[in-house]
């Protein structure tokens, strides 16, 4: 269905005077966010991908996780973060000499060689945004799965769409196995479990932000039951 | 049931981008907020194009000491080197693992110069208020936005070789200025991406295109055929 098949103005001029206008939401609706083409919203089953015919943009996907779901996968990714942060990512050996390196030695190391910007710039796309965005979900889902609305939830969840946008670890992730690959031909490389805990929560981030941000906008601010 | 598209200000709705929600909302440019999200929906992101384009300019300034000035430097007993971005990818090639060195130019020469020209291209086009392969411009904003982060990749990588090499005098590995600076062009060329309002793509047909008839037969001729290239919408 390409589009509303009335295509009258649904929007009706207010009186003269009558103040600024108020927008009336209408949920049977979906409008694209890339090209403004209306559409009439359709259920979806778990694996199907809504997409714009006009310009190809995907307005909508099914979920395939329950709500109970994705709060079990972010706490997964909490304790994942938390572990792969504090323990080694590899461990280098040269001539009898050790180095062990976790993503707060690198962060302190690059820091402390006069580059506070870089250090600051990937200790955020690797880990603090990362941990911002699991921190936010779980702030949100929580108290959701518990019948409640989250305490500042609208806030908090333009943060997490803002957030999302700049946490990284997939590319970290790719940035450890190319360091790896740059430093085996000079030393000995031991893989510590940081880097299998990154490899995971690469796959546990894109799977937390696969269904997008639309369902639980809807299902956040329904009226308590 | 029409196949021309109308888009959803001229049937006085606007979506948010935030959240999703559709609204009803006076058709002229009048800001509403968001009942669900608070966020305020405008027609198109406030000065879209400049920002695009301040941000790209951005981006082309610092590309130039992105490339000449080296992003790291070894340091052993045998004595002090630096690297280039440039110079990486070669040492790469050279120690026998081409197919990372592909990954690595990719990643750090060609995506952020595709970026730049692609968001030209693209700011440019919408700028003329353009209906030249719109579909095709669609889709290429979608793969800016997409790729964009990955050209941060050259900068974990030499953030974890100074976190990983540093065994005192015998062999460490430093931070240059040249990282710096292509730590900027990426997120130069992401700001860019994220403030460029892809809406601009499909300019909605004007004053001077609903004067006349012919104009207005043309517009939703373009409207259909740009229907029918575009296939159904896909349930996977």
């Amino acid at each position: 269905m390409p589009g509303p098949s009335n295509a009258h103005p649904t929007w009706r001029p207010e009186q003269p005077g009558a103040g600024a206008p108020h927008p009336q939401p209408r949920p049977e609706l979906v409008v694209c966010e890339e090209c403004d083409a209306v559409y009439h919203r359709q259920t979806l089953d778990s694996d199907d991908v809504l997409r714009c015919r006009r310009c190809g943009a995907t307005l909508d996907r099914g979920h395939w996780l329950s709500w109970d779901g994705q709060l079990a996968l972010t706490l997964a990714a909490l304790v994942v973060l938390i572990i792969g942060s504090l323990s080694p990512i590899v461990t280098l050996e040269m001539r009898g000499l050790r180095s062990v390196a976790t993503l707060f030695d690198m962060t302190r190391l690059t820091w402390e060689s006069g580059d506070e910007l870089v250090a600051l710039l990937s200790a955020a796309t690797a880990f603090a945004f990362p941990l911002v965005v699991i921190v936010l979900r779980l702030w949100v889902l929580v108290p959701l799965l518990a019948g409640r609305r989250a305490p500042a939830l609208i806030p908090a969840m333009r943060a997490l769409r803002w957030v999302m946008r700049w946490s990284m670890v997939e590319v970290f992730m790719l940035g450890v196995l190319i360091a790896v690959v740059r430093s085996a031909g000079v030393t000995t490389v031991v893989l510590g479990p940081g880097i299998f805990a990154f490899g995971a929560l690469t796959v546990m981030v894109t799977a937390m932000q696969a269904s997008g941000m639309h369902g639980l906008w809807e299902h956040a601010t329904e009226p308590a039951p | 049931m029409t196949d021309v598209y109308t888009a959803a200000p001229t049937l006085g709705l606007r979506g948010c981008e935030c959240c999703g929600l559709v609204v009803s909302a006076p058709p002229d440019g009048r800001v509403v907020r968001c009942p669900r999200c608070h966020l305020s929906l405008h027609l198109h992101k406030p000065q879209s194009l400049q920002r695009t384009a301040a941000f790209l300019a951005t981006a082309v300034v610092l590309y130039i000491p992105a490339n000449l000035l080296p992003v790291m430097a070894t340091a052993s007993v045998l004595g002090r080197d630096t690297h280039t971005l440039v110079g990486g990818i070669l040492d790469l090639w050279t120690s026998g693992s081409w197919e990372l060195s592909v990954i690595v130019f990719i990643a750090s020469i060609a995506v952020p110069l595709l970026k730049i020209a692609a968001l030209v291209l693209l700011a440019w086009t919408s700028q003329q208020r353009s209906r030249w392969r719109q579909r095709e411009r669609a889709g290429l904003y979608r793969l800016v936005e997409t790729v964009g982060h990955w050209s941060m990749l050259d900068v974990f990588v030499v953030v974890l070789l100074v976190g990983m090499v540093h065994f005192g005098v015998l062999a460490s590995v430093e931070v240059e200025p040249g990282l710096l600076a292509f730590g900027a062009v990426v997120v130069a060329t992401m700001l860019a991406s994220a403030s460029f309002d892809p809406r601009l793509i499909w300019p909605l047909p004007d004053e001077t295109e609903r004067n006349g008839p012919m104009q207005r037969r043309l517009a939703a001729w373009r409207d259909r055929r740009a229907h029918r290239q575009g296939g159904a919408v896909e349930r996977a």
